[in-house]
């Protein structure tokens, strides 16, 4: 190596080189830095329903989160009708955003008749506040409206290590004392039902847990999207306790599209589908969509990718049988249609239950993926900037913000 | 133009750069960090709808900051060990008490493969005990190159073996399964393996008579004793074994911090006073010595992400996954020891979960087929571009010859290695007794 070293050419030991390379890694760290920035502090807004009722934050649940990064807003429609209560969280995986998207699309237009609905579409907001390292996604994706455009982030599957450092060289997970990947310390969907001193990441899981506990919640669903090659897509993952309503509501949803369901295995720890129902009263559903972007043999990742979800590497793939829901590149598996899933999904899963459990009846409404098929998903999202729309505005940040129309106002004329 | 027509492109021009790059420049890091840059700027010219790539070459330089920083830390703690003397009383103390070879060299097979057992990396345990091992392997007259060689296969032996086994844990986070049934799958063909290096690198040595060993290794510090050659030792592992059997009752303090708090130990043991400066200047000579490693760490990085970002590295999965079930058999070692040397630990995700996967489909052993493949990852820990794990071991050992040769010496037990795995491969089922 020192024989190395010594033969290195000239061009690198010159002090003008030397001095460019700084010059030029200052640059470069300097537009990245911003970028960076850009990603933490960006804002979601939505409009919110008018049955909007309260907004209540994770940190009510645990105080400690309190000002953290991993504080979050969730937010409460109560329709004043005894019934059951239902939890829909999106966005644990940050890099799943059809997840959230599918969240704001029920936020802006929910109707409940009977009953309490809970909607956190940040579940772990430290993830959404920065990029997949080793992915290389783009920042955002924007949804187009007829009043402009709507843009949300997309972010990583981890918490945000400028919150949670350093890893352990393992994760033993608590209380299980199961081995996992290290990484897996800072993924919210490994670490319920969490500590209330534990790391950053199991707060966060503790406080969703002591959410479902305190609101006493009866339905708990988590949002997610999955790889293509990845089995359990396109799936709901439930336990035993509510695994025959899942097994109704996919039933249901076969008009419209393939859904599978699962049992969830008891040997695998710290998923929302084994320790909410394990640790809490609530029925628990994990959803998942088809995200060819989160695949691992993607071509170029680009926004557009993100939105149409058409890949070919992944119809070859398809080709061979080697992905677990059918692929048409022509198709592929674009945004409305995942949040269409979703919508339809969360809906058949509140029904399926209230059938089976009159007690905890839940009567809702929002977008079904029936109306986005035909009215597209841009329709259901509200201008923050219109008038008429001015109370309703909500910002999702890790702590109350005031929505930054100048902002939005100076990005859309540099635009034009 | 065809996204696989657009991806072979930009294949050929990184290739192309890197190539010229090395040649040109003599700097395998600088190469991969110019080629990284270069395939992403191509990549934006060509690709439509791709953001300009600042942020995503920053962003890859995150990707193994952590291993960076570990190996920055690790390498202080020994050189700090090593400047105390308890290196060298610890080597004394070895050489004198055993006088058979093979007793000594076993003695050296499992003090290296401890630390990456422990930790799931090589390289920690090359930085650890490489060169306490090197030394007492050359004395058991076992030549430079052959030395090398049992750092190097030992190391990643140690990589491979549970309980932390990287490459298997992020399959199974990959693909949802549990991290169980694997101590015998990856333990066995290990000491089949081990063993069969210590008797392939042994044979034929001779070792010099005890008296000429330690009349020519350096006298020990007058006042080093058993605890401060193994208190600092102590309390590394101990805060490693804490982290995995006592982790809910111990903060989270990584690996770096550990290795710090090491170097403290190793400070107050130290029988002879050093200065402020003494101990600055071993710390300054570290950075020079593990500068290279650590920029070679974060331009694979780099270069990683511009891969994905651009599509390349997709390009090299589906190829691979898509061929032929027969063609897979053939070419599984090949591409799982070069992904390796491409993408590090990328390969597990890249190749390691989509092949688990496939294996599901057809109704194949996944947990066997998953440790097969993490047997064979390691071996490309001294192939190019990164050969991370190769560079550190011939620097740790101070091996001068050329790195060819060096990998020549080791083909032999790597093939062992990647023969056994492969046979795990093809034919699971018979393994099934060691789940």
């Amino acid at each position: 190596m020192a024989n190395e070293k010594k033969e290195k050419a000239p061009i690198l030991a010159s002090k003008k080189v030397k001095i460019i390379i700084l010059v030029c890694v200052a640059i470069i760290a300097f537009f990245g830095g911003k970028e960076f920035w850009e990603l933490r502090h960006f804002k979601e807004v939505f409009v919110a329903s008018d049955e909007l009722t309260e907004v209540k934050w994770l940190s009510d649940y645990l105080p400690e989160l309190k000002n953290s990064w991993f504080d979050t807003p969730i937010y409460v429609f109560d329709s004043g009708v005894e019934g059951g209560s239902v939890f829909i969280m999106g966005n644990v995986h940050p890099y799943e955003p059809a997840s959230s998207i599918t969240c704001y699309v029920m936020l802006e237009n929910i109707h409940v008749e009977c009953g309490k609905v809970f909607i956190m579409p940040q579940g772990n907001y430290s993830g959404s506040t920065m990029g997949s390292t080793g992915g290389a996604y783009p920042k955002f994706v924007t949804v187009k409206t007829e009043w402009g455009e709507q843009k949300y982030r997309i972010g990583a599957r981890e918490s945000n290590p400028l919150d949670q450092w350093p890893d352990p060289f393992t994760y033993v997970h608590y209380p299980s004392g199961q081995n996992l990947a290290y990484q897996d310390i800072r993924n919210m969907n490994r670490t319920y039902p969490g500590r209330a001193d534990g790391t950053p990441t199991e707060m966060a899981s503790y406080a969703i847990m002591e959410l479902l506990r305190k609101e006493k919640i009866d339905i708990a669903i988590d949002i997610h999207e999955a790889s293509i090659m990845y089995p359990v897509v396109g799936t709901y993952v439930a336990p035993d306790k509510s695994l025959s309503i899942a097994g109704y509501a996919a039933m249901s949803l076969s008009e419209y599209f393939n859904m599978k369901f699962e049992a969830s295995p008891k040997s695998l720890r710290g998923l929302s589908h084994r320790e909410w129902g394990d640790y809490s009263q609530a029925l628990p559903f994990l959803m998942e969509t088809p995200e060819p972007f989160i695949d691992r043999i993607t071509g170029p990742i680009t926004e557009e990718f993100m939105l149409e979800g058409k890949d070919e590497f992944l119809a070859k793939a398809a080709e061979k049988g080697l992905t677990y829901v059918p692929y048409d590149i022509e198709e592929g598996q674009p945004m409305w249609y995942r949040v269409g899933r979703h919508l339809s999904g969360a809906a058949e899963a509140i029904a399926w239950t209230s059938y089976f459990y009159p007690d905890i009846v839940v009567e809702v409404e929002w977008p079904l993926f029936e109306d986005i098929q035909a009215n597209g998903l841009g329709y259901y999202l509200h201008d923050p900037d219109a008038p008429e729309n001015a109370s309703k505005v909500q910002v999702v940040y890790h702590k109350p913000a005031a929505y930054d129309r100048t902002y939005q106002d100076l990005e859309a004329a540099f635009k034009q | 133009m065809s996204t696989y027509l657009i991806t072979t492109i930009l294949f050929v021009i990184m290739v192309a750069v890197f190539v010229i790059c090395s040649m040109k420049l003599k700097s395998p890091e600088i190469s991969m960090a110019i080629t990284g840059v270069v395939g992403a700027l191509v990549g934006f010219f060509l690709i439509d709808g791709m953001d300009f790539p600042v942020r995503i070459l920053v962003e890859g330089l995150f990707i193994n900051l952590d291993l960076a920083i570990s190996f920055i830390c690790a390498s202080i703690f020994v050189n700090m060990y090593s400047y105390s003397g308890a290196m060298t009383a610890v080597t004394r103390k070895l050489v004198g008490t055993f006088n058979n070879k093979w007793i000594l060299l076993t003695f050296m097979a499992i003090f290296m493969l401890i630390p990456g057992a422990l930790t799931g990396a090589g390289s920690i345990s090359v930085f650890v005990m490489g060169g306490l091992v090197a030394t007492v392997v050359r004395y058991m007259g076992v030549s430079e190159k052959k030395t090398a060689a049992f750092v190097f296969i030992f190391a990643i032996l140690s990589a491979a073996c549970p309980p932390i086994n990287l490459w298997t844990m992020i399959i199974t986070a990959q693909c949802n399964m549990p991290y169980v049934g694997f101590t015998w799958l990856l333990s066995v063909p290990i000491a089949i393996v081990g063993i069969f290096t210590i008797i392939f690198l042994g044979w034929g040595s001779k070792r010099a008579p005890k008296e000429q060993i330690l009349a020519e290794l350096p006298e020990a510090p007058e006042k080093m004793n058993i605890i401060r050659i193994l208190l600092p030792l102590v309390v590394v592992i101990g805060l490693i074994l804490l982290t995995l059997y006592a982790a809910f009752d111990v903060p989270v303090i990584g690996l770096p911090l550990t290795f710090l708090i090491g170097t403290v130990v190793v400070i107050i043991c130290n029988p002879v006073k050093r200065t402020f400066k003494e101990y600055f200047k071993v710390i300054n000579d570290t950075m020079e010595q593990v500068f290279p490693l650590v920029a070679t760490v974060l331009s694979v990085g780099v270069l990683q992400e511009s891969m994905t970002q651009i599509g390349v590295k997709g390009l090299i999965g589906v190829t691979f996954i898509t061929m032929p079930m027969i063609l897979i058999f053939v070419f599984v070692l090949f591409f799982a020891a070069f992904a390796q040397g491409s993408l590090s630990y990328g390969s597990a995700i890249i190749i390691g979960a989509p092949l688990v996967f496939m294996y599901n489909t057809m109704g194949f052993d996944t947990t066997i087929a998953c440790a097969a493949l993490s047997l064979m990852f390691p071996i490309g820990d001294c192939l190019p571009p990164s050969r991370i794990t190769g560079r550190l071991t011939c620097e740790t050992v101070g091996y001068k010859g050329s790195y060819m040769s060096f990998l020549k010496q080791v083909a032999i037990p790597c093939l062992v290695l990647g023969a056994i795995a492969l046979v795990m491969f093809i034919h699971p089922a018979w393994f099934k007794f060691l789940k």
